[in-house]
This record gives structure tokens, C-alpha cells and sequence, in this order.
């Protein structure tokens, strides 16, 4: 369980005299375990900063978080993180990059060897085992850096834009890959993108923020059957969700579409 | 240095790369590349012997190449001033590669120490601006009246100054470590050693490389001119004696080895970068 309360977060002022930026203000959230949840909102409004202070990567100025039953102070493995680039280590193997966390808590025993030729299989990386992140194409850096956050079972998974980067076949395979994964495993899910129909195609709630300060504007059940494929997005209730999801992003324009 | 543009990150480079892969030259004559050098090399030498051969300068200003690879083989032979050519070459190695070892030794660690801490950054950085324009050839004379005229004077001479060159690559590549692998690292619960060990330290080579690949060239000029102006032996010394003499030949296979030593030093600091960093540029 991963929870926000009360959660605001200022930043000093860019310039001096003025005042401090409020980056995002009161967020209350909480995502139930194994929950997937998407947040969207427009650009700068604080999505990454909440993924940063979930990661620990950063403090919140008032309010609690906490996540797996502890408070969070700083980062730590229970939480795994993705970032829109791989941030993979270029002087490790790909298989030393996907066992890069069982590396950090000592060595690998034999015991592991499996789960990671598993973990490579799964993430369709087998026979990659001796390359280097740079022979690898974008996607499949993209998803050493997947495997690498879920070969220890994290109880959280948190992803800034994991797909961004991508081309629209190579962010529909790994939307893909994700989902299987996240089905096996079952990890809670916070998943920024600024892509409305991504957020919608893989969570089960898409919390919609406001410009900055990000606040959240918008709670958004998605209650689409499961497994889904790419064709969801052409499903009625879907495009009822995007409308829903769009709305809550553009408050003024759904506004001035009504008075007209 | 002429090759390390290539090696630098980014778009522009790998479009450099691939342009030059795809290049017209390289499909129609793939060993044309490698022969250029030799070229330019073998030309210099005709375009010197014909200016050595037309006698418009006497041949004590300009002796021919013949002469020069003669007078090389004497110095490789029976010696100059009493002291072999490969004497004096491992004389001047000998105090480059003391000087230059103890300051890597020393510099990376410090250079480590400023990128971690502002308080030491603080307290070594100013210090380090202040002696950074002073040329070290200006260190000579104090030098010579601390530690004489022997082999000490040199490799301290060679050490203050290749260390800043040492510290200020050692510091900016740890500043440069990507903020996002640093997060993965912590993320995953390593320790502030395995941080260091694992992302830190890789992230650093590339730039203390070419650190390593400036500071040796500039240490052979400190060092040429240290021998120039107190030393027994050394190729420094030989060309100063020499020079004297007005022994032009000898002079020039002075000028020649110093040349090919750093040259041949340059390439075995490629290879290794090669070995140790063989991503470098790519990532």
C-alpha cells in the first residue's frame, strides 16, 4: 500500500525575493496493493515530483507518506523505480545490469542464476546476455530497465514516463510486457505519463492533477476487463473514459464548450 | 588528441561516425585510410631531404635525413657525450612515468574528495586556481636550490605539474555522473561504498583519461625543458649539449625520440582506455 497524506511540497524561489514554489499542494492518495494507477496532468504540474518523493528521492515539505507499512525517509528497495531514459550502467553486462540489485545485497549465489535467465526470458532478452546496454536499441534498454526494477519483487513499482521516449510499436510491445508482468507479480503500480490513452489502456484509476500547483483534480475508476489488448482503446466505455480524463485536464475548455 | 573529438557523446558524433562509415572513400578503398599517415610522413621526409640535398642552408643548419638516421645510429651505438641514446631515453622516461604515476595516485583521490565535499572543495580549490596559470617552468630555479640538480628535482617538477590537470578531470567526471543512475543505485538500498564503486567511479574514467592524455604531454614539455637547464642525462640534456656543440643531427634525433616516445605514450593510454573504458562515448 502506498499512501499520501495531507502531502505538499515547496520548493525554494528561483529568484530571490520571491516566493517559494509550491509545487504540489494537500495531495491525499492511496493506492490500495497491487493496485496500477496512472496519474496524468499537464506538464510541470508535479507529477514527477510526487514520484519523487514516494521514491524518497526527495522530502516532503508537510504531510505523510508512507508505503509498504513504513513511513518513507528515503529510498529504499521495497520501491523500484523506472525513468523515462533506461539509466542503465554502460560498463555492465545487460544480465550484470538486470542483476544489478541482487549485486548491491551481495553477490549472486547460484540460488539466483535461474530467476535471472527467467527474468531475461521474460523480458525477451535472451541470447543478450554478454551485449552491452549500447547495443541494445532503445526499447530493449527500456526493458533491462524493467527487469532490473522487478527481479527482486518489489511491493512498488514507480515509473516516470517509461515509454516516452519510445516509438508508438515499440511503447505498444512494452505496454504489453508490462502488463504481463504486473499480472505475475502483482507489484502496486505508480505510473506518470502525460499519454491520457496509455494511462487509461494499462491502470485500473487514473488520478488526474491541475497545472501547477499540482492538485488532484480528477479520480477516475477504470473498470475495463483484463488481460487488455491495444484494441481496449477502441472500446465505447473507453473512449467514455477519455472524454472523462480529457475533461478533468481541461476544466476551461470542457467549460466553455458547455456554455456554448 | 586529434581523435578524442570522436570520442565525445552525442548526436553530432555518431552522425560523424556513421557519415564517415558510409563515407565514399571508405567503401571503394578501405585501406586507403590507414595509409594516409604514412604518406604525409614519407612526403615530409622528401620535401626535408630535397631542402637538406638543394643546399640553399648549410648543412650545419639543416643536415639531411640520411645524416640524422646516421647520427642515430652512432648515439644508439657508442653514445654522445658519453652517454647512450637509450640511456638518456630511459632516463627521461624513468622521471615521466615517477612523476606522472605519483600524480594520479595522488590527484584522483583528491580530485574524488572536492566532487564529494564542498568543505574540502573549498579548501583545495583556490589554492589549486592559484597555481593552475603559473607555468611550472617557473618552478625550475626553486626546484634546483630545494632538491639540486638530480633526479628528485625532476620528478617533483613533473608531478605539480600534471597534478591539477589530474585533480580537475578526477573531479569533474564524478560531477558528472548521470543523476538518474545514481538514483537507481540508491533506490535499490546500495551503501555510499557500493554508490561509489559502482557508479561513481566508472562514470569518472572517461574524463580522467583524457585528463591523463593532456597531463602527459604537458609533461613532457616540463620535463624536456627541466633536463635543458640542469641535467646530466635525459634527452633534454642530450639536445641542450648537443646544441652547444652546434650538432644539428644529434639535435634533431633529440627531437625526433621525444616526439615518438610521446606519441607511443599517447597510444598506450588509448589502448588502455580501449581495454578499461570501452564504452566511452556511447553511453
Amino acid at each position: 500500500m502506498v499512501s499520501l497524506q495531507q502531502v505538499r511540497k515547496t520548493y525554494p524561489a528561483p529568484v530571490r525575493g520571491q516566493d517559494p514554489l509550491l509545487a504540489v499542494d494537500t495531495i491525499d492518495l492511496t493506492l490500495a496493493d497491487g493496485q496500477f494507477c496512472s496519474l496524468v496532468g499537464p506538464s510541470g504540474c508535479g507529477k514527477t515530483t510526487i514520484l519523487n518523493l514516494v521514491g524518497g528521492f526527495e522530502q516532503p515539505s508537510a504531510g505523510r507518506i508512507a508505503a509498504s507499512g513504513r513511513s518513507v525517509i528515503g529510498p529504499g528497495p521495497d520501491r523500484a523505480v523506472v525513468f523515462q531514459e533506461a539509466a542503465l550502467l554502460p560498463w555492465m553486462t545487460v544480465e550484470a545490469n538486470l542483476a544489478f540489485a541482487l549485486t548491491l545485497r551481495g553477490g549472486r549465489p547460484a540460488a539466483n542464476t535461474e530467476r535471472i535467465a527467467q527474468m531475461m526470458e521474460v523480458m525477451g532478452l535472451t541470447g543478450f546476455e554478454r551485449h552491452y546496454p549500447y547495443h541494445l536499441s532503445g526499447g530493449m534498454q527500456q526493458r533491462v530497465a524493467i527487469g532490473r526494477a522487478l527481479l527482486t519483487n518489489p511491493e512498488v513499482l514507480l515509473m516516470d514516463e517509461p515509454f516516452g521516449a519510445l516509438d508508438a510499436q515499440t511503447r505498444s510491445d512494452l505496454q504489453r510486457f508490462l502488463l504481463e508482468l504486473w499480472s505475475r507479480l502483482n507489484p502496486t503500480v505508480l505510473f506518470v505519463t502525460h499519454d491520457v490513452e496509455e494511462a487509461i489502456l494499462l491502470a485500473d484509476r487514473v488520478v488526474v492533477m491541475s497545472p501547477r500547483p499540482g492538485r488532484i483534480v480528477d479520480d477516475i475508476a477504470v473498470n475495463l476487463p483484463r488481460p487488455r489488448t491495444w484494441d481496449a482503446v477502441l472500446n465505447r466505455e473507453f473512449g467514455e473514459l477519455r472524454r472523462q480524463v480529457l475533461d478533468a485536464l481541461r476544466p476551461s475548455d470542457s467549460r466553455a464548450r458547455r456554455l456554448s | 588528441m586529434g581523435h578524442s573529438w570522436k570520442n565525445r557523446p552525442g548526436p553530432a558524433a555518431e552522425m560523424a561516425d556513421v557519415a564517415a562509415a558510409q563515407g565514399l572513400w571508405e567503401r571503394t578503398r578501405p585501406g586507403y585510410r590507414q595509409l594516409v599517415p604514412w604518406m604525409v610522413a614519407v612526403t615530409l621526409v622528401l620535401v626535408w631531404a630535397g631542402v637538406a640535398a638543394s643546399g640553399i642552408f648549410p648543412k650545419i643548419y639543416v643536415p639531411s635525413p640520411l645524416r640524422v638516421v646516421r647520427d642515430g645510429a652512432t648515439l644508439a651505438t657508442s653514445g654522445f657525450a658519453g652517454v647512450t641514446l637509450l640511456t638518456d631515453v630511459l632516463a627521461s622516461v624513468g622521471r615521466i612515468s615517477a612523476g606522472f604515476i605519483a600524480a594520479i595516485l595522488v590527484g584522483v583521490p583528491i580530485g574524488f574528495w572536492m566532487a564529494t565535499s564542498d568543505i574540502v572543495f573549498a579548501a583545495i580549490d583556490p589554492m589549486l586556481q592559484f597555481l593552475r596559470p603559473i607555468p611550472p617552468l617557473a618552478y625550475i630555479p626553486i626546484m634546483i636550490i630545494w632538491f639540486g640538480i638530480g633526479e628528485l628535482s625532476k620528478v617533483i617538477l613533473i608531478f605539480f605539474c600534471t597534478i591539477p590537470i589530474i585533480i580537475i578531470s578526477a573531479m569533474s567526471g564524478v560531477r558528472g555522473t548521470q543523476e538518474t543512475r545514481l538514483r537507481v543505485a540508491r533506490c535499490f538500498g546500495a551503501t555510499r561504498w557500493q554508490v561509489f564503486r559502482h557508479v561513481i567511479l566508472p562514470s569518472a574514467l572517461p574524463e580522467i583519461f583524457t585528463g591523463m592524455r593532456v597531463a602527459i604531454g604537458v609533461a613532457w614539455t616540463c620535463l624536456v625543458a627541466a633536463e635543458m637547464i640542469a641535467s646530466q642525462s635525459g634527452l633534454g640534456a642530450m639536445i641542450h649539449t648537443a646544441g652547444n656543440e652546434i650538432r644539428t643531427g644529434v639535435v634533431f634525433v633529440g627531437i625526433i625520440f621525444i616526439g615518438l616516445i610521446g606519441y607511443t605514450m599517447e597510444l598506450v593510454i588509448r589502448l588502455i582506455e580501449k581495454r578499461v573504458i570501452p564504452w566511452k562515448g556511447k553511453a
